[in-house]
This record gives C-alpha cells, structure tokens and sequence, in this order.
C-alpha cells in the first residue's frame, strides 16, 4: 500500500512510501517523526484532521507540519546573497 | 448562486497560480542551468590545479606545489558550498507538479484551516491572517502573510510574500522590527527556509502559510533581530529615556548604557563615559573619566592629565612656585649684596 508523505518539518520533502495496511496515522507518526511530540505537529490526512486510530489507506495523503520553527536571519541573508 | 460566484472566484485564482508555477518552473530550470555553470567552472578549476600539481610534484617543486595545495584547500571550501546549493536545486521530490484541482483544492484547505483566504486580483495578491501572536507575554498583534502570485517566477531572487503586522507593537527602538524575526516586512525563515520554498514550488499554498505561522509563533532569542528582553527599547540609565541600538552610549568605567545627552567622552584618553563617571578640568574645562583626572599637588584641585606638568602642578601652581621661587632667589641676592 502506497501513500503520499509530506514532512514539512526540515526540508519540505515529499515522497511516495511503502506502508503496510492496517497502519494508523499515530503508529505512522511515531514511526517517521520519532522522538517528537504529537502534539507539537499538524497532522493531515487528505487536508483533513483525522483522530490517531485512523487507519491509512492506499492513496491517502498525509501533511505533518510543526507548530513550531525557528526563525533566524542568517540563512535567509546566505541565500539571497 | 453565491456558491457558484465563489467557485468560479477559486477557479480564477487556481488558473493564476498555476501560470506563477509554470514561471517559476521556468525560472528553476534556468537557475539550474546558472549554478551547473558555476559548478562545472569550479570543476574544471580542480582539473587545472591538479595538472599543475603533477607536474610541481614530478619536477620536485615543493614549494610550488605547496602553493597549489594551498589554493586547492582554498577552493574545496567554494567548492562544498557549490555542491550544496546545486545539490540543494537539482533535488526534486517524486511529487508531481500540481494541476488546477491539486490548487482548487489547496485554497478550499485554506479557507478550511484559516477561516478566510483574502483574494485581491487587482494587486495579485491572496492572503490569510493569523491570530493575536504572543510570545514571551509580549503581544505583537495580529498578522497578515500575503503572497504577490506575480513575484512567484522570482522565488530564487527575492521573497515572493511579506508579512504585515496589523495592531503593530513594534520594538521601541525600531518601528520595521514588528517580530523578532520580522523585520520591514520579510520574515527571517531560519529553519523553516527550504520547506517554505519546497511548498511554494510543489503549489502547496496551505502549507506555506502554515509554515509561516510557525515561525511567527517561535521565538529563538540567539537569532533575533531584536530580542524580546531589549523590546520596549534600552533605558538609559541616567534620565530613563528610551534609547534605540544606535543611540546607546556604554560607560566604560561603570558599566551601564546611557543616552547621548547623558554620556561624553574623555577628551584625554577619548574612552566613552557617562556624565556621572566625568568630571570638568578646572582649567581647560572639558570633560574627562575618574582615570585621566589627577590633584593638583599643591592646591589639591582636580585636572586633568594634559593640564598637569611633570611634577603633578597646574598651570597656577607652577606660575606661583616660580614666583616664589624668584622672590626668594631675589632677596637671596639682597641678602647677599647687603
């Protein structure tokens, strides 16, 4: 079963993943954002809030986004010069 | 019928972000094209270098190839920094450019996740609003993070949105410093700088704005333009006025900030100082720190440094000294004819 994974935390990255049936979005969460909090991230399943025992289907797409990320000048300035 | 106007309002929209996307693609494509370049000139710089190289170490030139060494040590520093921005380019996720639906549905979402999506198709504009941030019991209002869909294709250039304090509460000593990490409107993407510009190329519009709010609801104190603790602005110390970054004197010798009114500086030694930690040279009357200040030896009045002769006398002392000295050279000689 394949599903659509967008990680906005780090690098934005968006990948199609292997994931075995009958995984929920919580064993999914803890699987591919270990060691972070649930409730420090927005989590969408097909643009929608889902409870933690939903079940993925194939085809789903899933956002996990963070509530919380650091802002500084330095990168910003590094790209644009 | 107001459902129907509001789609057909959508659909116009998705129709304008979808030709910003293409351009931006375009504009990818040809940035590519002008990092390739570069890299491929620092390539062919290494070849170069290691011809010369060779050669300096065949013929035993070991101080020319010591040099080259050198520059090669030089250069592999650009060199990483190459690779990475290229590597940072050429990295494509698998997910497929959007269509018109992929972005109908992204600003259906946003309208879902935000309340309302602000469209202003004079300006090219959309816009959302965020709640009331507050950071470290500081209230800095409201915000609003509008994208100009025109200034999409200049990603690589310049930031494509601005995010408008709406009940400013700027930083004392600065009124474009609305956010620790805004300032004249752009937002210091720190951490969040490659996400946001992976969802702004893959048209993921909700997520971009997600990503913005964010960082506006973190604070990182090591990066901010102007800490929250220094966000009322400084208070000099003397008279409790509110002084900017720029007009904040430092007293040296007390260790505290100060207003320009409130400091000066040693016209001996020129080291800054507060009013309190100078005082005025009875003779030249200029102000002068505690360490440039001396006594007088004889009248034990305070002078600066400069005013002083070797002997630790001031001007009048060392005129009344000679006199006297004089006077009695004087009547020694009366004396002494008598």
């Amino acid at each position: 079963m394949q599903i659509l994974f967008i990680n906005n935390s780090g690098g934005g990255f968006a990948n199609h993943l292997d994931i075995a049936e009958g995984t929920t979005i919580e064993q999914f969460f803890k699987i591919k954002m270990s060691g972070q909090n649930e409730e420090d991230n927005l989590i969408r399943v097909n643009r929608m809030p889902v409870s933690k025992d939903y079940v993925l289907q194939d085809g789903d797409r899933v956002t996990i986004t963070p509530t919380k990320i650091d802002g500084a000048r330095s990168a910003v300035l590094e790209q644009i010069a | 019928m107001k459902k129907r106007k509001k789609q057909r309002k959508l659909i116009r929209l998705s129709n304008l972000l979808l030709d910003s996307l293409k351009k931006l693609n375009g504009s990818r494509l040809k940035q590519i094209q002008t990092v390739m370049d570069e890299f491929n000139e620092k390539c062919l710089e290494t070849i170069k270098d290691k011809h010369l190289f060779d050669t300096a170490v065949e013929k035993n030139w070991l101080i020319g190839a010591e040099s080259i060494r050198s520059r090669i040590e030089r250069n592999l520093n650009d060199f990483s920094q190459h690779l990475q921005r290229f590597k940072e380019l050429i990295n494509s996720d698998e997910a497929v450019t959007p269509n018109l639906i992929d972005i109908f549905k992204e600003l259906l979402q946003i309208e879902q996740e935000f309340g309302k999506l602000n469209i202003n198709f004079k300006e090219k504009t959309i816009s959302v609003m965020t709640e009331d941030i507050v950071l470290d019991d500081t209230s800095l209002g409201p915000f609003e993070i509008r994208l100009f869909i025109n200034q999409l294709a200049k990603l690589y250039e310049d930031s494509p949105y601005r995010v408008i304090a709406i009940e400013s509460n700027p930083a004392g000593n600065n009124s474009e410093v609305t956010h620790p990490h805004v300032s004249g409107e752009r937002l210091c993407e720190g951490d969040g700088h490659v996400a946001i510009r992976a969802a702004l190329e893959q048209g993921r519009f909700n997520d971009f704005f997600m990503l913005i709010i964010s960082i506006l609801r973190t604070y990182n104190p090591d990066s901010a333009y102007i800490s929250l603790e220094d966000w009322e602005g400084r208070g000099c110390y003397d008279c409790g006025d509110t002084i900017s970054q720029d007009e904040c004197y430092y007293c040296e010798k007390c260790d505290r900030e100060f207003c320009p009114q409130c400091s000066t500086y040693c016209r001996v030694c020129e080291t800054t100082v507060c009013l309190g930690c100078s005082s005025e040279c009875q003779e030249c009357h200029e102000p002068v720190c505690v360490d440039c200040m001396n006594t007088c030896v004889d009248c034990e009045e305070k002078y600066c440094k400069n005013c002083l002769n070797e002997e630790g006398l001031c001007k009048n002392c060392e005129l009344e000294r000679k006199e006297n000295e004089n006077e009695e050279l004087h009547s020694e000689k009366a004396d002494a004819e008598v």
